[in-house]
């Protein structure tokens, strides 16, 4: 095969505690579609930012052209001719589409005429097999067509690797498919490709070979003849699953608390149908861009379902607020404790109140603190909440310890059902298996929980059963007994396709 | 976080005890009430709107329309009276007013969802317009004697009713700030709406609610100076926004909206107040007074941000932390 442009060897790159890079090692030749898989936090968003002198790698080194380079920034890659395109691209809406291309002073296309750069603008997007009109704003583009700006931009740059990642995640089957033929173009131009991608049908159209990563560490390089779904699947899951959690017994009743049936928000999700049991557990499996937050959203009323029912306790609700919600008893954790979550600044007693004020409300609106101050007390001891006292503020503490104040705030409430979006992420594995011991108590308690989470080993410690979505749509509900890893990535990466397999 | 306006409230204490000495030995005349009440007097529309101009802020918003609004206010009045309508009455329907114009803000803010400094720009320009129509280039002066007497004379001794009112207000306000659930929530909305969104917090109400009572407060204000100067004219407490939000900000409230507090606001109103006393017995001129408040402006501005360096140094002692 052809030379090798770019080359990692032995990546390994740590922020504070943890290591999201481990020995990583790749090889990009010229002129090859190179696909990268892995699960959601198995390093690839690090590798492109080593790749493109985002990041500076703790060891290892990386050479280009066999020769060891460093890459000092962002622009010692681009002068290097590394290029990456994300899913959603960097375009000036204000600016035309010619002038976008040639919008930065690296190319001398700036300095050109208006008319230069036009003809100089239209060539590009020609040579790429495109049509495009080069005097129309960037505002006016579609997402497919702002991804054309970018891979012209990184052309007129002379790239020589260009990174794309996960480029297709929200263009339809039409424009996927026309930007994977520009990926092919660009390729038998001598550019090497990066191509990641969940799609693993994609993946075998256009890719030449395929890396699997895992755990911030390099599992497979093979040749795409070499390879197969399920290989890829097995290899991308890989772990063993009884390391981490261990699958605690069900609790759950006969009784349904939430009853959902068709629900949907235009254009974002369709077609939800669950019932959630009272002590039950249930898991929503999928990965990035599978809309399960937006569920979330649509059950707690920040973004009302436009189609479809809600029935709790047997009772049809229609939910257009948080308020709505809660009053009818559903509380939702939300996975971004620094924006929805948490008022940082603020002490852990002022965010335990913060969604319950309500209970603490005396004559004239007077707040009652000392009763605020011993609830917050209180489930400092219940939840372990590692701090002296209850004045300091969240900002300040571990996020294990907010995704506790968190949930206490939530608890308050005595929610009948509640959401959990992400309940782990970011936080360490010791505090991950106590918050999993509390989400467990909530069920056991006869509490209903549906927890959205993109670590395979909860969802398979924690979930009775796993409700798994893609791209808007649920593929199927497994029951915990039958659920593998496997079995979940499958339906998620749209491989198999199976309804109510429970 | 709060341990930062703590010591900028200490800090602005040191600022006010310095004054007062230097202000007394310039003049023995200067601590006495009479020249106290004096100073506040001169000023005591501005403070009392300061006060719900706290809570704006702290809220995250800000409220431009206030000077305009008590033009409005001061203009509607005399305008009604001029067309013989009862005192009493014309207050009434000048208070009315106040509340009709924060609603508008607060509809547009809260409902709409527009910036507030884009909306109170809008409305500064409209209520100062709708005031000087009303009463064109004419000055009017001829107001019943209870209403001039209400603003030029003591109320309680020596003490004017506008500043009685002040002092009442300050004592409310501070309550529903730091001892209640409107003010809590003043706080967590102002700290972060999407979070008080995510907890059921109707902030969208709250907000409404705020832009109306500083409306309110704005056309109480307009009516105290019209009673206090006995005539109006469409110019009335023209500027005085500025005044009012630097007193604020000066007093430690963030612009970010999330924290300050009234004690800090109180501090600076003394401050300011002082201030320009004091430069004013040295006959240091009006403008000399507003380039030196201005540099104390810029001053509270930076000041938390070494301040805060100096928290991040200190980080891992465990300070006594308190948000509202």
């Amino acid at each position: 095969m052809a030379e090798t442009i770019l080359e990692l060897l032995d990546i390994s790159k740590s922020f504070e505690m943890t290591h999201a890079l481990k020995n990583m090692s790749l090889e990009l030749k010229a002129g090859e579609v190179h696909a990268i898989v892995g699960e959601n936090g198995a390093g690839k968003s690090t590798m492109i930012k080593i790749m493109t002198g985002v990041h500076k790698p703790t060891s290892g080194e990386i050479r280009i052209d066999g020769q060891a380079r460093t890459l000092s920034g962002t622009q010692a890659a681009r002068e290097a001719g590394i290029a990456a395109m994300y899913q959603e691209p960097m375009v000036f809406p204000d600016l035309d589409v010619a002038e976008n291309i040639f919008i930065s002073a690296r190319n001398k296309g700036l300095f050109l005429k208006p008319t230069q750069q036009r003809q100089a603008a239209r060539a590009l997007v020609t040579r790429l097999g495109m049509s495009l009109d080069v005097e129309l704003a960037a505002s006016g583009l579609t997402l497919a067509e702002q991804q054309i700006v970018e891979i012209a931009r990184a052309l007129s740059e002379d790239v020589r690797v260009l990174i794309m990642d996960e480029p297709t995640a929200s263009l339809s089957a039409y424009e996927a498919s026309q930007l994977r033929r520009i990926a092919k173009t660009l390729a038998q131009e001598g550019v090497a490709v990066v191509y990641i991608s969940h799609r693993l049908e994609e993946i075998f159209e256009i890719a030449d070979r395929v890396t699997v990563i895992r755990d911030g560490g390099h599992i497979s390089t093979r040749p795409i003849s070499e390879t197969t779904a399920d290989l890829m699947i097995a290899e991308m899951v890989g772990r063993d699953v009884g390391n981490y959690f261990a699958k605690i017994p069900g609790t759950a009743t006969d009784t349904v608390a939430l009853k959902v049936r068709n629900l949907a928000v235009d254009d974002v999700f369709e077609g939800v149908n669950f019932d959630l049991h009272k002590g039950e557990v249930l898991c929503f499996s999928g990965l990035v861009g599978a809309r399960r937050t937006d569920v979330a959203l649509a059950l707690f009323g920040v973004k009302p379902a436009t189609r479809g029912t809600i029935e709790v306790n047997g009772t049809a609700v229609e939910i257009r607020h948080p308020k709505q919600a809660m009053d009818i008893g559903i509380a939702y954790v939300s996975e971004d404790r620094r924006k929805l979550g948490l008022a940082m600044p603020m002490s852990i007693q002022s965010n335990t109140s913060l969604a319950t004020l309500g209970k603490f409300l005396r004559r004239f609106g007077l707040l009652d603190r000392a009763e605020e101050r011993n609830v917050a007390e209180a489930f400092r001891k219940r939840l372990n909440i590692r701090t002296p006292n209850v004045d300091i503020a969240v900002g300040t503490l571990s996020g294990g310890n907010q995704q506790k104040v968190m949930l206490a705030k939530w608890l308050n409430m005595e929610p009948e059902i509640l959401i959990f979006d992400e309940p782990t992420r970011g936080i360490d594995v010791g505090a991950k298996a106590e918050v999993h011991e509390l989400i467990r108590e909530f069920a056991k308690a006869g509490g209903a929980a549906l927890v959205i989470s993109s670590d395979l080993p909860e969802v398979m410690a924690l979930g009775d059963r796993n409700l798994v979505m893609r791209e808007g749509r649920q593929m199927g509900v497994i029951a915990s007994e039958n659920a593998t890893q496997e079995k979940i990535m499958a339906l998620a990466t749209g491989q198999q396709n199976l309804r109510e397999a429970s | 976080m709060l341990s930062k306006f703590k010591s900028w409230e200490g800090f602005l204490f040191g600022v006010l005890v310095l004054i007062l000495i230097a202000n007394s030995s310039l003049s023995p005349e200067f601590l006495t009430l009479s020249n106290q009440i004096n100073l506040f007097q001169l000023s005591v529309e501005k403070i009392i709107v300061s006060l719900i101009m706290t809570f704006i802020i702290i809220n995250g918003e800000i409220d431009l329309s206030v000077g305009s609004m008590m033009g409005l206010a001061a203009c509607a009045f005399g305008w009604m009276v001029d067309q013989g309508t009862p005192a009493a009455l014309a207050c009434i329907i000048v208070l009315l007013i106040g509340c009709a114009g924060g609603a508008l803000n607060g509809y547009f803010i809260a409902r709409v969802g527009l910036p507030s400094l884009v909306v109170t720009l809008a409305t500064l320009i409209g209520f100062r317009g709708l005031a000087r129509v009303l009463v064109e280039d004419r000055g009017i002066t001829d107001f019943p004697d209870w209403f001039d007497a209400l603003g030029q004379q003591g109320l309680i001794g020596p003490i004017p009713l506008a500043l009685i009112l002040f002092l009442l207000l300050f004592l409310f306000l501070y309550v529903v700030l730091q001892k209640t659930g409107f003010g809590r929530k003043t706080y967590v909305i102002g700290t972060n709406k999407a979070v008080a969104d995510f907890a059921g917090i109707d902030t969208a109400r709250h907000k409404q609610i705020l832009f109306m009572a500083s409306g309110l407060i704005a056309a109480l204000a307009g009516l105290l100076y019209a009673a206090r100067v006995g005539a109006v004219r469409g110019d009335v407490a023209f500027g005085f926004e500025l005044d009012i939000i630097t007193i604020v900000l000066l007093g430690g409230v963030s612009i970010f909206g999330g924290s300050g507090t009234l004690v800090g606001t109180f501090l600076a109103i003394l401050i300011v107040l002082s201030l320009r006393n004091g430069m004013a017995l040295l006959n240091i001129t009006g403008h000399i007074q507003t380039g030196v408040i201005g540099i104390l402006l810029v001053a509270s501005v930076v000041a938390p941000r070494f301040n805060l360096k100096a928290i991040l140094a200190h980080a891992g002692t465990p300070e006594k932390k308190e948000t509202s």
